[in-house]
């Protein structure tokens, strides 16, 4: 697994999963397996892992790992974009 | 001139920002653009949730899920060509950036093949809010794809690493974009 040390493909495979993960969850949604509270958690859930999603692209494949001050500044944007993109979710 | 600063010293903030500032400064006015459209369209569908989610019944999911995973591996993909561009493989960086371009070829088969099927069930812009917005985000972002597909054949015909590193940062926001807009278009009921 040593492959895994480097963080290029470490970060790919975070989104393949992330991904994955998503989509198991719409399709536990769909299917009709969350109810009521459920399909408003699974939104959430699946909001949050896109919100992981981006962060992973921002600081892996763009290279904001290597700096701190943007990544920090962007990370910070990011948040407060999916929070409010959470709460028109929740509203709606 | 040369550089008074100690190796201890911190870098200055723009002189940490990897890439070139003015694809930053595009990256963000893009983001700009498609966060306002994902956050307007989550405030559409405020006035219609039920009407929303049996129109986004009509989507492939599962087309768009792989659509995901083809776009993450491009971005992988355009990641390793920047990688071997700093190590002077003019070659691999070529192969992997011939890469990123097929996956990001596939992408748009199946984008155009879930287009077709919305037309051929007579699906269009006007049908309902939600094909608006569909049509719109999902539209503006197959345009990006062939322009990253074109900009990604360029920077390997100029096969430098600055300007590898510059084109990659397009792709990697085409496919940052693509993450936020497939779980709102595709995902949330």
């Amino acid at each position: 697994m040593g492959w895994l040390s480097d963080p290029l493909i470490r970060a790919w495979a975070w989104l393949i999963g992330l991904s994955a993960a998503s989509t198991v969850l719409a399709a536990a949604v769909s299917a009709g397996w969350l109810a009521g509270t459920g399909v408003t958690i699974g939104g959430a859930a699946i909001l949050t892992l896109a919100w992981a999603k981006a962060g992973v692209i921002l600081s892996r494949y763009l290279g904001l790992a290597a700096a701190p001050f943007w990544h920090r500044g962007f990370s910070i944007v990011l948040a407060l974009y999916a929070i409010l993109l959470l709460a028109l979710y929740l509203i709606g | 001139m040369s550089d008074t600063r100690t190796p201890d010293e911190p870098l200055h903030p723009l002189e940490q920002l990897p890439g070139d500032l003015m694809m930053w400064v595009l990256i963000i006015s893009e983001l700009l653009v498609f966060g306002a459209g994902l956050a307007a369209f989550l405030g559409v569908r405020i006035t219609d949730p039920a009407g929303f989610a049996e129109a986004q019944d009509a989507l492939h999911r599962t087309g768009a899920g792989i659509n995901t995973l083809v776009l993450v591996t491009s971005g992988f993909f355009a990641a390793l060509a920047v990688r071997m561009a700093e190590h002077g493989r003019r070659m691999a960086t070529r192969a992997w950036l011939a890469a990123a371009s097929a996956l990001g070829v596939v992408f748009l088969v199946i984008k155009g093949l879930e287009f077709l099927d919305k037309a051929r069930h007579g699906i269009g812009p006007d049908t309902h809010a939600f094909y608006t917005f569909y049509y719109l985000l999902t539209g503006f972002h197959a345009a990006h794809v062939v322009a990253g597909i074109v900009i990604l054949g360029l920077v390997g015909i100029h096969c430098k690493p600055r300007t590898v590193e510059v084109g990659a940062a397009f792709w990697h926001m085409v496919d940052l974009v693509w993450v936020l807009l497939f779980p709102v278009i595709y995902l949330l009921r």
